[in-house]
């Protein structure tokens, strides 16, 4: 049955530029709430609404109406079906404040991934670490920085202060700001690789394991296993992590994308992701501002040791915030 | 529940509602979006320098702190830029306006804050190996055309031209109509004319202007042709005192129109 479209659109135009004018009423308000009165009517023109849009489908050829019955009825299903979190809510400061304890508690709920980011590091330390040790050509290959390669002179220069970065606060501020810039995005990148189903992931953090192992055994050999520890403890002891974090984020993210269907919440698993990297990048910033303020200070200014113990101590401090906070709450709300 | 469909001029997203409701999105395609994200991108890199001269006026006395304040606001800005303004201006960034496209949920819904985020972040990823070759082939290679941020996020661009209820036509108003005479073939062609073929003399008629002349008369002959000879064959002395158009507008008022054959 072909509809009368002209007598159509006079009885039904009232009600379109009702919902159209409720509609843009909604849209404006900053929290979306409905109240009551509102709700029912929305409801009723929606409905409404839609069967027009039933009927113009299937009774007219009319695109252009067509279309526009279309985009109102999609806008009402999008305001009747979405539940939003109200806009004054999200700009309360205390929520933002809710990362420092979500950050450790999404650490230790997606641990199994944290545990294999580690496994897949500590495989390329071994590889690089061994192929250091017993094939030395292969330093050439592993490690392509002159100085990575001849430790003994670089010391030198660091000792006398005559390396790259000279103590001066402002170039420190600059560098940690350039290490803190190149560090986010390299972890953002291992944890973004996740949708190559975590292989990217993997064989970035394989590669930096292999650097990690190889450098290690480079510096040690040749006798300078404290002033390496002394150099790059104390802004690798959240580096390394927050690096293993973005692991986690990355293998997880794969985890998410090859069982979609079976995970029903979305919304909160998503939300994992995010505050892991959240949580990684307020790691990169401590690191990047120890690398150009402390790590780049050698004995005779800071002695080997002291080095040594602040980084212990940071170390120390990171884990009790990863695997304590929030934990009587967290088994509290589980029983 | 979602499903795209595919047309010759572009791709759209059917959403079937709980009602039962069917209704379609017209999905944004890789060249507007890659000209609103040009747009994007002069806008940050301008609020970017703004700051930058901003901070060098303020950091003057202390050059290096002023560049780790500019370096830090300028990365934090790259990703929050679009993704805040997508989260609550409603999915759309200032580009995004100009070239009407919005951001929205894989469902049809607004899109929530922390897609926004997690889409803007995956950045890093379709923008690689350079000039967004990932998200580009991405956007190609899938049905609902989305950059891997979209497919991790569940979200979707989709093209939002304003409409406006549109307007009767002209030739639905003439006021006299000779087919009404013969109230038996009028009520045949009613009956017997499928809503694709009305639609077919509709559309003809609507595009009147934008034919060649030579194809309009071709088609009009064609369209008249076929009623007359398959479906309501009007008295001979009628039509022959009728052009084609008028013929098709004849028919169209009895299809569409409150000429109803009394």
């Amino acid at each position: 049955m072909i509809l009368n479209l002209e007598r159509f659109q006079v009885q039904a135009r009232p009600r379109w530029t009702s919902l159209e004018s409720l509609l843009g009423a909604l849209e404006s308000r900053p929290d979306r709430r409905l109240n009551p009165a509102e709700a029912q009517q929305l409801q009723e023109l929606y409905a409404q609404t839609a069967t027009d849009l039933n009927r113009v489908t299937h009774g007219a050829l009319a695109p252009e109406l067509r279309q526009y019955l279309e985009r109102l009825v999609a806008r009402a299903y999008a305001e009747l079906y979405y539940a939003p979190p109200t806009r004054s809510e999200i700009w309360q400061p205390r929520r933002w404040l809710r990362i420092f304890r979500a950050f450790p508690e999404t650490f230790r709920r997606q641990s199994r991934y944290f545990a294999l980011a580690v496994l897949v590091t500590v495989l390329g330390c071994a590889l690089g670490g061994l192929a250091v040790r017993y094939d030395p050509a292969s330093v050439d290959v592993l490690l392509p920085a002159d100085y990575l390669r001849n430790p003994g002179q670089r010391v030198h220069e660091e000792e006398q202060g005559q390396g790259e970065h000279r103590n001066s606060a402002q170039t420190e501020a600059a560098f940690s700001a350039q290490l803190i810039r190149h560090n986010i995005q390299v972890a953002l990148l291992a944890a973004a690789l996740g949708v190559t189903f975590g292989i990217g992931t993997a064989l970035l953090l394989f590669e930096n394991g292999i650097m990690l192992g190889a450098v290690a055994v480079r510096y040690t050999q040749q006798g300078f296993g404290l002033f390496m520890t002394a150099w790059l403890l104390p802004h690798g002891v959240f580096e390394i992590p927050s690096i293993l974090i973005a692991g986690q984020a990355g293998f997880y993210l794969a985890r998410l994308l090859l069982h979609r269907r079976e995970d029903r919440n979305v919304r909160q698993s998503m939300r994992d992701w995010l505050v892991l990297v959240a949580g990684l990048a307020m790691m990169l910033v401590w690191a990047g501002i120890m690398e150009a303020f402390f790590s780049q200070h050698h004995a005779p200014v800071l002695p080997y040791e002291f080095k040594v113990a602040v980084a212990v101590a940071e170390l120390a401090l990171l884990t009790i915030y990863l695997l304590l906070t929030g934990r009587r709450e967290t088994g509290a709300k589980a029983r | 529940m979602t499903q795209p469909t595919g047309a010759s001029t572009s791709v759209e997203l059917t959403i079937a509602t709980p009602e039962g409701v069917l209704f379609r999105l017209p999905l944004a395609g890789p060249a507007s979006r890659l000209y609103a994200m040009l747009v994007d991108i002069v806008i940050v890199l301008g609020t970017v320098n703004g700051i930058g001269l901003l901070g060098y006026v303020i950091f003057a006395k202390v050059p290096g702190f002023g560049f780790m304040v500019i370096t830090l606001a300028e990365f934090a800005i790259g990703f929050a830029y679009g993704a805040l303004l997508e989260g609550f201006w409603n999915g759309q960034t200032i580009g995004k306006r100009l070239f009407h496209l919005r951001v929205i949920d894989q469902a049809g819904l607004p899109l929530r804050i922390e897609q926004a985020w997690v889409r803007n972040l995956m950045r890093v990823f379709d923008a690689l190996p350079f000039a967004y070759l990932m998200g580009g082939i991405s956007v190609l290679s899938s049905p609902l055309m989305q950059r891997f941020g979209d497919r991790v996020a569940g979200t979707l661009v989709v093209r939002q031209t304003p409409l406006a209820v549109p307007a009767e036509e002209s030739w639905m108003r003439q006021k006299y109509n000779s087919f009404q005479e013969y109230p038996t073939i009028a009520v045949h062609l009613r009956r017997e004319a499928t809503p694709e073929l009305a639609g077919l003399i509709q559309d003809a008629l609507r595009r009147r202007n934008e034919l060649a002349p030579y194809a309009r008369r071709e088609i009009y002959r064609e369209l008249a042709k076929y009623l007359q000879s398959e479906i309501s064959p009007f008295p001979d002395e009628l039509v022959e005192r009728l052009s084609d158009e008028q013929y098709l507008i004849n028919s169209s008022g009895i299809l569409f129109g409150d000429q109803r054959p009394s």
